[in-house]
Order: structure tokens, then C-alpha cells, then sequence
């Protein structure tokens, strides 16, 4: 077969491919398997954005209609986005939501920076036991920690509020601390150095030079970190459950359709609400979001 | 190169205890938060969890020593351990390798395309951020035997659609799409390290006459192998801790105003679900403390496999 | 078995420990009761009401009569929180951010509340008051209270019976609603139509439990069947009458196909909605608590319909008439901060006649005293389609799912139990339900 597996994207190599000469020989097959290959993309493509079209036509039918096997809205009701407001406190949960990943994601970043700096620049004893202890804390499901953890905040009063959620990332979040510290592997030390002959102490070279120097990276780190509180529903039910006026979105559209009585319309207008934003968010920060995750899965 | 280095090499001119003394000053300060994170919110309420899980715990009143009672009801009382055992381990077992092999396809696909590569990237990252709740709530919808267009898509194709979240046989399968559905992260990470194999593999492996197989086989797989292995770990992780999508589910498919934690029949009830049902729906926090001691275990055990086999993490690299 | 008697022992003697210990753990909550209880003290004070109900009209019917109790005490404010859950109210206690009073529907909490002191004993200020008990019926008081701790006070009841849609009964030429179980399940099969692909277009009658209000709770009682034996021990592998209306139920459900019901349930309009499916005209038949008179009229739904006693067990006649009482129970939950204030409340809206007919019928539930039953001013019972649910609750045979210490897991490995047995996962019937009698003690030790 004269296919090549060289991953050259359309984006970079092509015209410096070594296979365009092989393009000549068996140019039909070629393009068959060109067709091919974007057909089953852009079945992929339908079954990936499928779901989000169709919770957006749910999201516009009326009571009735969202009971039946229909697809297509027959009278466009677009009061619902209106109705879901009145409905349930939806606005509250926004509010709050925004509220926690905000706080999450400034604690966060404010927190682990240092740590990861520490981690990845410092030469000191027990370095390794450290990362160690990162990385197991970025393995422990939160559930086995949680009922101390509980009768901790409710020992300080602070149950049913979203203290217990944003006040643990002040120390810390191990996952970004990770992801930092891969990043600042990357940084040459000769710029460090540089800083360092001039007199900058390290916290001055952490922030004058090391800094600026690793936007991409804290921007990824900040949506991840906004993305998980924007996402999170085991944070909020165990600790804001008790309180309807902390409530997040994730919570409150758990148990939307059955405790406010409503159909699958406004439970998926409520869905719509939830994803928006976040997606929103995504289209602006494409680039650094993907650089983001891939720092996570490669070494760094 | 690193002739210049203030930080590790000490320098002539200063004494050498104070500046190693000042050196672990400035480590301690720059690591004091995450000393206080790592003892007030790991060791602490770890060395708490073992305690508890011996006491009758509940929560609200004194806890009282019962010695290993939590364990033997966990081994020999607990009707529903099994069920969740089970199906958490249904989930590690075939739902991260699906979503591993699914989000490796996706790549390879991506990786081949000549046009529209990055915007195809994008749509199929997308759901990937799609908040679990959010998703899981539309899943139920669209895969309602009765309303759904699933059910009814299959059956224009002339196929007796399943029950899905409504069947014990189905909610899982069910639960493992919304995983494929979401499972962008993966992708784009393999993504990555495709783009990352060096073509002139390639080409010498071409030039030696291997097929499409053998390429895949001895050219890709082993040089994207660690990050394959990283992402199947961390997976696994997750699946110990798969929660919020199954205790949606449930709740959403059920459809009754009161929990029906596992519905149907137990099939989506997980290990996690079942410690914060004792813990939280019931008084029996002592028992859950048990639990999360075995989930613990299990969790620390994949761990170490990860630390082991896995180069990733760069362990042992020390600053240039 | 003087195994189960030890067992009971290390109960009585456990719970002993408890309340020492939460004795002395109330006083530091700030929830001496009688200490600030002082009937002269009208210092005004605000206090916090979770209540379960949430549709806009019982909202607003609670409001009303909370407005009456703040007339009474007018140095006493009321936030009521609507739409509040057990879960809910649970986590604020263990939070310590409980509100000063609670309720819930779910009585079968109950026992764990009293047993591991998450609310308080009300037996002091009941005493203290003079409140004679003896007007709630004996089921009653057996559900809101447990192992001797009133904890909570019954707030309203709910009985059980058969809707059915009228027009579809003249429709299916039945003149009168079933008395028998085989009765029902004829009618049942003679209601119900099929569309063109095979799946239910109106149900006669909806067997799969978990449907609604379709649950063993609720039928049961027309088998005579009792959930724990007198000692506190499962029983439902003791009682032939579980095993018997199990069968009648897997009967009926095969003869539509379980996976037609699940289907058929999976389209239903949720229940407390408009797009209810009786109320669409979907369901002929369901059995359901009283309140659904009030929800009828309230959607406006569009049918004709009238109730009865949920049939009886064929040969067992004498149980015709009898049912299932459950209801809510409002209680002060340990670590209220205005404990005086929140005994009132209760007090008023537990016993005071006029709040208990107000609100039975604003939200048409039963009222819970024998002065609300029978004072004139209850509205509900000159309505035909309310009179069969007042006389459940008032059959010396209506039966309830008693408080028991480990906080209704009974009821949860049961519900679980019977997934399974109805969707065919259990060969045979009598070795699980024994089975699920082992379970349920064992549920029951761990919470000593």
C-alpha cells in the first residue's frame, strides 16, 4: 500500500513532505482515501456535536412535545429560557457557580505557583518525596478523605457554605502544582541565571522573569482550574447540599426535572445554561486550552 | 552552560552553612502552603479515615471504638457491596479501555486528515468540557426508550432499541458512551503524541516493506506507549472514583422525586455512591470510612503501577 | 434465639449510651430546651421552617398558615425553606447549620432521628405543655415516634387509594371501580390499548413498582402484610402476604412485558406535573395518596375520574377499606438555636385544629387529630373523591412502615430486592425474601 501512517498535518509539513512524490503514482487511491478519511470524520463530527444540537431542540418544544419521539420543534417556545428563571433559582445557581470558579481558580493559581517553582527549580533534600506527595494527592479520589473532612468544616462552622470548596486551593492544588512544575522544566535555567547575576532575588526572579514567561501555561492551569469548580458536583452535594442559596448549577440541575416537576424541555434549556458558558470560554481560549492538556499527557 | 549557578553551587565568597541555611529558608517559604495543604488536607483527615473506620461513627454523636464490626460488614452483611464492587470494576475493566481504544481511533483519524484538521480537533474536544452533570442529564433524555431520538434513529434502521439508563443490562453500555462522548481529553493528548513520531520511522519502516500493521504495530505504538499507559492510569483512577455521571443517571432515569440510588436493579450503583450513601444518606459514617480505606488501597495500588512503569512524571530530572 | 436477644440487648444498652452522650452534647448545641422555653419570654426572634413541599400552591397554603401562628405569637417570625429534602436536612444537622424546625415525608427516618439523636425528644415540652396524645391514632403515633423518644409529631397525613379515570372505565364497559386484586388486574388488561408496534398506548393500570406512587409500601396493606415483627426484626420473609402480593404483581406485569412497562413508565410525565399521566388520560387506573385530588384541580387536568380503597387481596375481604397511612413529620432537629420558639411552632401546627384543617384543606392531605377529623370546618370531607382517603386513615386495619433504627434500610434493600424480582432476576421467590430478611438485620446491628 503506498498510504503513509506519517501523521504530517496539513498545518505544517506538507509541502515539505517526502511523499508528495509518491502522490504521482497511485493519486486516485489517494484521493479515495482522502474522501474515506473525512467521511468518517465528519460522521465523528455529527456524533460529537449530535447531542448538544439536540439538547438544543428539546430545549425550545413545549411540555407535550418534549414527551413524544419528535426532533423537530413544531411551535419554537422560546419562553422557556425565561420559564426555567421563574422555575427554580437558576440565577442563584449561576451566580454562585460563577462565584466558586472564580475563587477556585484565583486560589488556585496564587497558591501553586510558588510550590511548583519550588518543586522544579529548587535543589534541596526530600525534592523527589515531595513530587511524591503531589502526585499522590492528585491520585487520591476525594472520597476517601471526605467524611473527616467534613466533620472538620463542620467543627469550624463552615458547612453549607462554599468555604470548604475554594478555601483547600489556597494551599495548593495538586493537579496544577504538577502541570506547573512540567512547564517550568521546560525553561531553560540560563534565563534564571541571568536574573539571578543581576541581583534578583528568587522571589523576584519567579515574577519578573519566570512569570511572564509562562503565560500559556497559567492559562491553561486557570480554565482547568475554572473548568473543574464550573464542573464540579461532588464538591458542591456534600458541602453546600443542605443550603438552596449556595447551590451551584451542576447541583441544582441534578435534581432539576423531577424536584420542580418539569419536562424535558426546561430541564434541557437548564442543560443549555449549564454548557454555555463553558463553551463560550473554550472558543476564546482554544489554543492555550489544547497546549493545556497536552502538557498534561506529554512529558513536559 | 550552568557555570553561573547561584542557587545550587555554593559560592566562594559566602560562608557555606549560611547559605545552605538560607537556601532552606527560601525552599521552605515558597513550599509552606502546600506543607500546611498536605497536612491538613492529607494526612490529617488520612490518618482520621483509618481511625474512623473502626468506630460506629455517625456523624453527630460521640464515635465509639467497634473494633473491625465496619469490616466484617463489609465482607458479610452489606447486601449491595457486591453490586457496587462489581460495577465499579465493570466500569475500570471495559469502560477506560473503550474510551482509551475510541480516543486513540479518533487521533489516529485526526492525525491523518489533510483538511480541516484542527477545526475536526475542536469538535471532537468540545463535549470534553461538557460539565458531567449537564451531559449525563441530556444522555438520560436522549437515550429515553419512549422519547428518545436514539431509540427511534435505531429503529428507522429497523432496530428494537434497548432501555438503556432503564435496563440493568444497558445503563452501564450507556454510561460507557457518555464516557466515549466525552472523552476529547484523551484524544487530544494522543493527538499529540502522534503528531510527535518522527516521519523518517516512518519511511524506513516503509522502505523495509512493513503494511499499515507493523507500522502501527513497531513504529507508533511503542513511541506513543508512555503517554498511552499516563492516560489508562490516570483513567483508571477515575474510574475509581466514577460518581457524579452513574448517581445522575440514576436519579434522571428513575425519575422519582425520591434518590433510587443505583436504579436499575443496582446496575449504576458504584463504589464511591455506596460510601456516600452510609456516610451521608444513612448514619453509618463508620462504615463508610471502611470503604474509603479500600478504596485507598486500590487507588495507591494503581498509583504505584503508574509511578513505576510510567516516564512521564520525570521523577528523577533535575534542573539544568 | 437467644442470639437476637443478646443482640437486642447490646441495642437497648447502645442506645442508652447514645443518649447519655447526646444529652450532654444538646447542652453545648445551645438546645436545653426548657431553658429558654420561659412562656413569658417574648423577645422577638426569628426562626427557620424546612418543609418539603414544593409546588406553588401547598407553598403558599403553608405561608398562609404560618401567617396565622405569627399572628398568635407575633414576637415569633417564620422563614419557611420549601422543597427541602431528608438528605438535605441531614447534612445541616451534621453541618450544625440545622434549622430550628423540620419536616419531611418520610417517615420511615424517623427511627434513625430518634436513635441517633438528630432530633430531639419532644416528650419534655409535651409534657410540660400538657399535649394529650391520645387524639392522633395509635398508627400514627407508632411512625413519628421510636424506642420510646417522640422525636416528631405527625404534620398532616397521607392515605392511600385507587384513582380511576371514568370515562375509560364507561369506555371498557366497567361500571364500578375493583374491590379484588383479580378484579383489578382484569380490569387492568381490559383498559389497556396497544399501538401499532406493540408498545402501551394507555395503561389499564401501571404494575412496575417504582411508578409514581407505585411502591410495596402501598400495597401491602391490602395483603395484611407487616414489615418488622414486634421485636423490631425484618419480616418480610416471615410474612406469606409479601411473597403473595409479589406474585399478584408479577402476574400482572408479564402479562404486559416488562420491558414494554419500563418503556411506557420512561414516557410518563413526571408525577408532580401537569404531564402527569393519569391526568392525561394515559393511566386508567394508579393507586395514589389523597393529594392528587388537590393536584387535579389545581392543573385543571381534563378528566373525569373518582377514587376508592385500594382493593383487597382476594379472600381477604375484611381488609377492604383499610391501606396505608404515612405522612409528614415535623420535628426540631439537634442544634436548633431557638428551641422555645420551635416547639411552639410545632406544637401550633401539629395540634391546633384550625391550622390542621386550614392547611389539610388547602393541600388536601389528611388532617392528623380526631378534633381536625371531625370539626365542621373541614372542607375535604363533604368531597366525594376525598371521603374514601378519610376513611383509611380512619380503618383500625390501615397499617404504615414503622420507624425502625436503621434509618428505613429496610425499605432500601426491599426497593432493590424487588428491581430485580419484577424485571425476572430472582427464581425463587421465598429464598430471597428471606434473604432479604438477613440483610435487613444485619442493616440493623450497624447502627448500634
Amino acid at each position: 500500500m503506498t498510504t503513509t501512517y506519517a501523521p504530517a498535518p496539513a498545518r505544517q509539513t506538507r509541502a515539505a513532505s517526502p511523499h508528495r512524490a509518491a502522490r504521482g503514482r497511485a493519486g486516485r487511491r489517494r484521493t479515495l482515501i482522502w474522501i474515506a478519511e473525512h467521511a468518517i470524520a465528519v460522521g465523528l463530527a455529527c456524533a460529537f456535536i449530535g447531542p448538544i444540537v439536540f439538547i438544543f431542540l428539546t430545549s425550545v418544544m413545549t411540555d407535550g412535545q418534549s414527551l413524544t419521539t419528535s426532533l423537530w420543534p413544531h411551535h419554537w417556545q422560546w419562553s422557556n429560557y425565561r420559564t426555567v428563571f421563574s422555575t427554580a433559582p437558576v440565577g442563584t445557581w449561576l451566580l454562585n457557580t460563577v462565584i466558586y470558579a472564580v475563587a477556585a481558580t484565583a486560589t488556585t493559581l496564587l497558591s501553586s505557583v510558588p510550590i511548583a517553582y519550588a518543586l522544579a527549580r529548587f535543589r534541596f533534600k526530600g525534592r523527589n518525596t515531595a513530587f511524591l506527595c503531589v502526585i499522590t494527592m492528585m491520585m487520591l479520589p476525594p472520597q476517601v478523605l471526605v467524611i473527616p473532612m467534613y466533620l472538620m468544616w463542620a467543627r469550624l462552622h463552615l458547612t453549607g457554605t462554599i468555604w470548604p470548596l475554594v478555601l483547600p486551593s489556597l494551599f495548593g492544588d495538586a493537579f496544577s502544582v504538577f502541570l506547573l512544575r512540567q512547564f517550568l522544566l521546560t525553561v531553560p535555567e540560563d534565563y534564571l541565571n541571568a536574573a539571578r547575576i543581576d541581583g534578583c532575588g528568587e522571589l523576584r526572579v519567579l515574577t519578573r522573569v519566570v512569570l511572564p514567561m509562562m503565560r500559556p501555561a497559567l492559562v491553561a492551569v486557570g480554565l482547568f482550574a475554572f473548568f473543574n469548580a464550573w464542573n464540579d458536583y461532588y464538591g458542591p452535594l456534600i458541602y453546600t447540599g443542605e443550603t438552596p442559596a449556595h447551590w451551584t448549577l451542576a447541583l441544582g440541575l441534578a435534581t432539576f426535572k423531577t424536584s420542580h416537576a418539569v419536562q424535558w424541555n426546561l430541564t434541557m434549556a437548564a442543560t443549555l445554561i449549564a454548557m454555555a458558558p463553558v463553551i463560550i470560554v473554550f472558543f476564546f481560549a482554544q489554543k492555550a486550552f489544547i497546549e493545556g492538556v497536552t502538557l498534561t499527557g506529554v512529558k513536559g | 552552560m550552568a557555570t553561573h549557578q547561584i542557587v545550587q553551587l555554593p559560592l566562594v565568597t559566602a560562608p557555606l552553612k549560611a547559605r545552605m541555611r538560607r537556601n532552606r529558608l527560601r525552599v521552605l517559604l515558597f513550599l509552606a502552603p502546600g506543607l500546611v495543604g498536605f497536612t491538613v488536607f492529607l494526612i490529617y483527615p488520612l490518618v482520621m479515615t483509618v481511625w474512623l473506620s473502626f468506630t460506629n461513627s455517625n456523624m453527630i454523636s460521640q464515635a465509639q471504638f467497634v473494633g473491625l464490626r465496619n469490616y466484617r460488614y463489609l465482607l458479610d452483611g452489606d447486601p449491595l457491596i457486591w453490586h457496587a464492587v462489581r460495577n465499579t470494576a465493570w466500569l475500570v475493566v471495559i469502560m477506560v479501555p473503550a474510551q482509551v481504544l475510541f480516543a486513540l481511533g479518533v487521533a489516529m483519524v485526526t492525525a491523518r486528515l489533510k483538511a480541516g484538521a484542527s477545526l475536526f480537533r475542536t469538535l471532537f474536544y468540545l463535549p470534553a468540557l461538557a460539565p458531567p452533570v449537564a451531559a449525563t442529564v441530556a444522555f438520560v433524555c436522549m437515550f429515553n426508550p419512549n422519547s428518545g431520538p436514539v431509540n427511534r434513529i435505531l429503529g428507522l434502521l429497523g432496530i428494537h432499541g434497548p432501555l438503556w439508563f432503564n435496563s440493568p443490562d444497558w445503563s452501564k453500555p450507556a454510561l460507557t458512551l457518555l464516557a466515549l462522548w466525552g472523552s476529547g481529553t484523551m484524544m487530544v493528548i494522543f493527538l499529540a503524541a502522534l503528531l510527535e513520531v518522527p516521519a523518517e520511522l516512518y519511511e524506513a519502516a516503509e522502505l523495509d516493506g512493513a503494511g499499515p500493521w507493523h507500522r502501527f504495530r513497531y513504529v507508533t505504538l511503542p513511541t506513543i506507549s508512555p503517554v498511552v499507559l499516563f492516560a489508562t492510569v490516570t483513567g483508571v483512577i477515575a474510574g475509581l472514583q466514577y460518581f457524579t455521571q452513574a448517581m445522575v443517571a440514576s436519579q434522571v432515569a428513575n425519575g422519582n422525586i425520591q434518590p433510587a440510588p443505583g436504579y436499575p436493579d443496582g446496575s449504576t450503583l458504584t463504589f464511591p455512591q455506596q460510601l456516600y450513601i452510609a456516610g451521608f444518606n444513612q448514619f453509618h459514617a463508620g462504615y463508610a470510612c471502611a470503604l474509603a480505606v479500600v478504596l485507598f488501597v486500590v487507588a495507591m495500588a494503581f498509583t504505584v503501577v503508574l509511578l513505576r512503569r510510567a516516564s512521564g512524571f520525570d521523577i528523577e530530572e533535575s534542573p539544568r | 434465639m437467644s442470639d437476637s436477644r443478646t443482640a437486642r440487648r447490646t441495642v437497648a444498652a447502645s442506645l442508652f449510651a447514645v443518649t447519655a452522650l447526646l444529652a450532654a452534647a444538646c447542652t453545648t448545641g445551645g438546645a436545653a430546651s426548657k431553658a429558654d422555653t420561659g412562656a413569658d419570654d417574648t423577645t422577638p426572634v426569628t426562626i427557620t421552617f424546612w418543609h418539603g413541599l414544593s409546588s406553588p400552591h401547598e407553598i403558599a397554603s403553608v405561608d398562609a398558615v404560618l401567617a396565622k401562628f405569627h399572628k398568635k405569637y407575633p414576637y415569633i417570625t417564620v422563614k419557611a425553606v420549601a422543597a427541602q429534602t431528608d438528605d438535605k436536612v441531614n447534612q445541616a444537622i451534621r453541618g450544625g447549620t440545622a434549622p430550628d424546625v423540620a419536616s419531611s415525608f418520610n417517615a420511615a427516618n424517623v427511627g434513625g432521628w430518634c436513635s441517633s439523636g438528630a432530633f430531639q425528644d419532644l416528650t419534655p415540652d409535651i409534657k410540660a405543655d400538657h399535649v394529650d396524645l391520645s387524639q392522633i391514632p395509635k398508627a400514627v403515633q407508632s411512625y413519628t415516634a421510636f424506642d420510646g423518644k417522640r422525636c416528631t409529631m405527625p404534620w398532616l397525613a397521607d392515605t392511600f387509594g385507587l384513582y380511576y379515570n371514568k370515562k375509560l372505565f364507561a369506555k371498557a364497559g366497567i361500571t364500578s371501580p375493583p374491590k379484588t386484586m383479580s378484579e383489578l388486574a382484569a380490569d387492568a388488561k381490559k383498559l389497556t390499548t396497544f399501538n401499532a408496534d406493540g408498545s402501551i398506548k394507555t395503561a389499564g393500570f401501571m404494575p412496575y413498582l417504582g411508578a409514581y406512587e407505585m411502591l410495596t409500601e402501598h400495597l401491602v396493606p391490602s395483603w395484611g402484610g407487616k414489615w418488622l415483627t414486634s421485636d423490631g426484626q425484618s419480616n418480610v420473609g416471615g410474612d406469606p402476604a409479601f411473597a403473595q402480593a409479589l406474585t399478584w404483581q408479577k402476574n400482572l406485569v408479564d402479562w404486559f412485558g416488562a420491558k414494554k412497562l419500563v418503556t411506557f413508565k420512561a414516557g410518563m410525565g413526571d408525577e408532580f406535573s401537569a404531564q402527569n399521566a393519569f391526568e392525561t388520560g394515559k393511566l386508567a387506573m394508579m393507586v395514589d395518596g389523597e393529594w392528587r385530588n388537590a393536584f387535579i384541580k389545581n392543573d385543571k387536568a381534563d378528566i373525569e375520574y373518582g377514587t376508592a380503597a385500594v382493593p383487597a387481596a382476594d379472600g381477604k375481604s375484611q381488609l377492604y377499606g383499610a391501606g396505608y397511612v404515612g405522612g409528614n413529620v415535623i420535628g426540631m432537629p439537634r442544634g436548633a438555636k431557638h428551641p422555645g420558639a420551635a416547639w411552639k411552632l410545632i406544637k401550633f401546627l401539629t395540634t391546633d385544629t384550625g391550622a390542621l384543617t386550614t392547611l389539610a384543606d388547602a393541600i388536601g392531605n389528611v388532617p392528623t387529630t380526631t378534633a381536625a377529623l371531625d370539626s365542621p370546618s373541614l372542607g375535604l370531607s363533604k368531597d366525594p373523591n376525598f371521603a374514601p382517603f378519610l376513611e383509611v386513615y380512619k380503618n383500625p386495619l390501615t397499617t404504615t412502615t414503622p420507624a425502625s433504627g436503621d434509618g428505613g434500610a429496610y425499605l432500601t434493600n426491599f426497593g432493590h430486592f424487588v428491581e430485580k424480582w419484577q424485571s425476572g432476576g430472582v427464581p425463587d421467590l421465598t429464598a430471597g425474601l428471606t434473604a432479604v430478611d438477613k440483610q435487613n438485620n444485619a442493616a440493623l446491628k450497624l447502627g448500634q
